[in-house]
């Protein structure tokens, strides 16, 4: 049908089931992001009406800005160990609640809601939990580790920043591998049973593998979630205890607009993007090659 | 099918069209583009009736300021004022450069003194004012590039040791007096008394704000009673000639932070504390002195056990009672208001002027300032007095010239940068020479 029209008519139509989500889409990614790059190379400070363009000085800044390296190493070491307890703790959650337990839609359920609250609203809540729960509760128990709050300390903020990490996000990888294990196929898990093998070969040798697609698409999900972070980290701890937790977004953020460099702030922007670009690039490329088919 | 080629050929143009002028829109917003001011014509019709906006960044007085839109309404009844709050946890800079970005800032805009020479270039001078003849000494001084001032002194802050009488008189036996605590020996002796008397001794607040804007900043202030020593010292800092470990003002003031350090109540986890403990404890009485300023009046007074008797004294930096600073209180010019001059109609800048001069001249503006938001005002035709303990100390200390400026226009990541590394000297996690070595750091690198 479409292809007995002229070249323009089916432009046209073309355009009107495309353009409106190409329009904005262009204007709300394309635009700002390539005005971005070209403030890269001027030196605005956010509001003056002048601005001249220094080249590539601001790059140069990002790599001589020692605290921004440093905040990038930290919330690489925060990606690594939150990635990884993320996927683990959803995949067992999702085999365990895929086994037929009593009330697993219900359990289910309550594993996913803590992704359905924003991340400025959980950080909140549980900053409450860690700085008046915890410690009244270790206070009148005597548990020394609850003693005083945990975002007071470098270490414990970090760990408490993972533990929020964790429980945002498992759930909702749960779902994803609840729906990589329902298509594990039936007869091939049979065959095996029959065969004799046990839950554990059956995990290892069976499962696992055909769930390649799910583990690429969680952790995908988790490591550009992650890489990502600001909500959480802004409202758990604010970076502190003395900025030892502030994760490579916000201090790309404080840069533009508390430190008034905008262009340099903007160039640490597009230099995190094309890192976390290329890690989540190599990261799928990698991991595709694992594969099976059934 | 004739209707539906037509109605195609519309849906593509409309789609056209707006891709386009979507285009010009955002070419006008390039921050070059927008140095001429158009000043459209948007709001203010024939009739007479303008509309004007007042963007409102002290938070604390955003019911108060909608009231006192009212009150202006009815003595300027062609007049609309409306009040935009700045989100919690936003910065000011960060609204209003926001607002400027999408051509659309409001009329007046309420800024923090060091934000507005970045918005010279967009805002009106305010030289020819009224008011300007009434303003206190010294109070525009910040805001006045190449002879012209650009902005309205809204209120006066201060800040400094707040003391719950009730507790210190418990303390001291008898009815203290605020005068005898001009050295540091005497601020601890007070610190023990007060915990001899069954009572914590003070509280110190964590918050980065606090100790980065508020505390390590009278280290320069209190150089000198000289602006000009002041103003030299940090030109020093910044070309890095400074060496704090061996500054007298510095230490002294660093002396009186261990003292502190000492006697907190929070002592076991000094990073735990959250600005809300801070009126609490104080306000009930668990401490005798709190590190803050007169804007936290309204959450001391919502625990105030002490009848309302509190004030401020000064923190000293050595056992000289003559040494400077040892009896000044910080106080300076903290909001500004300026007026947009781009997008702003003559008659919306002219409303927004008679605004202005409605709080320092009319009555209802008076009551509004001073009754109802309890700002100390920077106008000395304004005779009213502050009904809340913590101003009036402020205007006594005024009165007696018994002042420090503060150092209200320091680099705007100062705060935020200091006060971390005021917080890792507070926490232990840092001894003063680094602390000392962290600051001469920060320095050379500010634009």
């Amino acid at each position: 049908m479409i292809s007995e029209k002229g070249l323009w008519s089916r432009l046209w139509l073309r355009l009107l089931f495309t353009g409106p989500t190409l329009f904005a889409f262009a204007t709300v990614m394309i635009v700002p992001f390539l005005y971005g790059i070209y403030l890269t190379f001027t030196n605005w400070d956010g509001i003056s009406t002048t601005s001249t363009m220094v080249g590539f000085e601001n790059y140069a800044h990002v790599w001589k800005d020692a605290v921004f390296w440093k905040s990038f190493y930290l919330t690489l070491k925060y990606v690594v160990i939150s990635v990884a307890l993320v996927n683990v703790v959803a995949f067992l959650l999702a085999y365990f609640l895929s086994s037929g337990l009593r009330g697993q839609s219900f359990f289910r359920a309550g594993f996913f809601i803590p992704n359905l609250v924003g991340g400025i609203v959980l950080g909140f809540v549980w900053q409450f939990i860690f700085s008046n729960v915890l410690v009244s509760i270790g206070q009148k128990s005597g548990i020394a580790l609850f003693g005083t709050s945990w975002l007071a300390e470098p270490d414990k903020a970090f760990f408490a920043l993972i533990i929020v990490t964790v429980w945002q996000y498992a759930g909702y990888m749960m779902v994803i591998y609840v729906a990589g294990l329902m298509n594990v196929p039936k007869d091939i898990m049979e065959a095996a049973s029959i065969d004799g093998a046990t839950a554990f070969r059956k995990l290892r040798t069976m499962i696992l593998p055909l769930m390649v697609p799910s583990f690429i698409v969680c952790v995908f999900l988790s490591l550009q979630r992650t890489f990502m972070v600001y909500d959480l980290n802004l409202t758990l701890t604010k970076g502190g205890p003395f900025k030892s937790t502030e994760m490579v977004s916000m201090h790309v953020y404080e840069k533009a607009f508390l430190s008034r460099d905008y262009g340099v702030g903007q160039a640490e922007a597009l230099v995190l993007f094309l890192l976390v670009a290329g890690i989540t690039l190599l990261q799928v490329y990698f991991s595709k090659k694992l594969e099976v088919e059934a | 099918m004739k209707s539906w080629k037509s109605l195609q050929t519309l849906l593509a143009s409309f789609v056209m069209v707006t891709v386009v002028t979507a285009c010009g829109g955002n070419a006008g917003s390039t921050p070059a583009a927008s140095n001429t001011a158009e000043g459209s014509a948007n709001s203010g019709s024939a009739s007479g009736d303008v509309k004007i906006t007042l963007l409102n960044s002290k938070g604390e007085i955003q019911t108060q300021l909608e009231d006192a839109a009212k009150a202006f309404k009815e003595d300027y009844p062609n007049i609309t004022l409306e009040i935009i709050p700045v989100p919690a946890g936003q910065s000011p800079f960060e609204k209003a450069s926001a607002l400027y970005a999408a051509n659309s800032p409001s009329t007046i805009t309420m800024l923090d003194t060091g934000d507005v020479e970045k918005f010279k270039d967009r805002i009106l001078d305010l030289s020819g004012e009224k008011w300007m003849s009434d303003k206190v000494d010294g109070s525009t001084d910040l805001t006045t590039f190449d002879g012209k001032n650009y902005a309205f002194p809204l209120s006066i802050e201060g800040y400094g040791f707040i003391y719950n009488k009730a507790v210190l008189d418990k303390a001291v036996g008898g009815s203290f007096d605020p005068a005898t605590i001009t050295t540091t020996q005497a601020l601890e002796d007070l610190f023990k008394k007060t915990e001899a008397s069954g009572t914590g001794a003070l509280i110190v607040s964590p918050m980065d704000w606090s100790l980065g804007a508020h505390y390590l900043p009278l280290a320069y202030a209190g150089q000198s009673a000289d602006k000009a020593v002041v103003n030299q010292f940090i030109a020093d800092l910044k070309a890095g000639s400074v060496d704090l470990s061996s500054n007298t003002v510095f230490n002294g003031l660093m002396d009186t932070f261990d003292i502190m350090k000492e006697h907190n109540i929070d002592k076991a986890s000094p990073l735990a504390g959250t600005y809300e403990r801070g009126p609490e404890v104080l306000g009930k009485g668990e401490v005798g002195i709190w590190f803050q300023g007169n804007w936290a009046w309204p959450q001391i007074s919502s625990f105030d056990t002490a009848s309302g008797a509190y004030g401020f004294l000064p923190v000293p930096i050595s056992n000289n009672p003559d040494d400077f600073g040892n009896t000044q209180i910080s106080a300076a010019v903290s909001k500004r208001l300026v007026l947009d001059k781009e997008k702003s109609t003559p008659e919306q800048q002219s409303a927004a002027k008679a605004f202005l001069e409605w709080m320092v001249y009319q009555e209802k503006g008076q009551d509004f300032l001073i009754n109802k938001a309890n700002i100390v005002p920077a106008f000395n035709n304004i005779t009213l007095e502050p009904k809340d303990p913590l101003a009036k100390s402020i205007q006594a200390y005024i009165a007696g010239g018994k002042i420090q400026e503060s150092m209200s226009a320091l680099p705007a990541d100062h705060w935020s940068k200091l006060g971390a590394s005021m917080q890792k000297y507070l926490a232990g996690a840092a001894d003063r020479a680094t602390l000392a070595k962290e600051i001469q750091d920060y320095w050379p690198t500010v634009k």
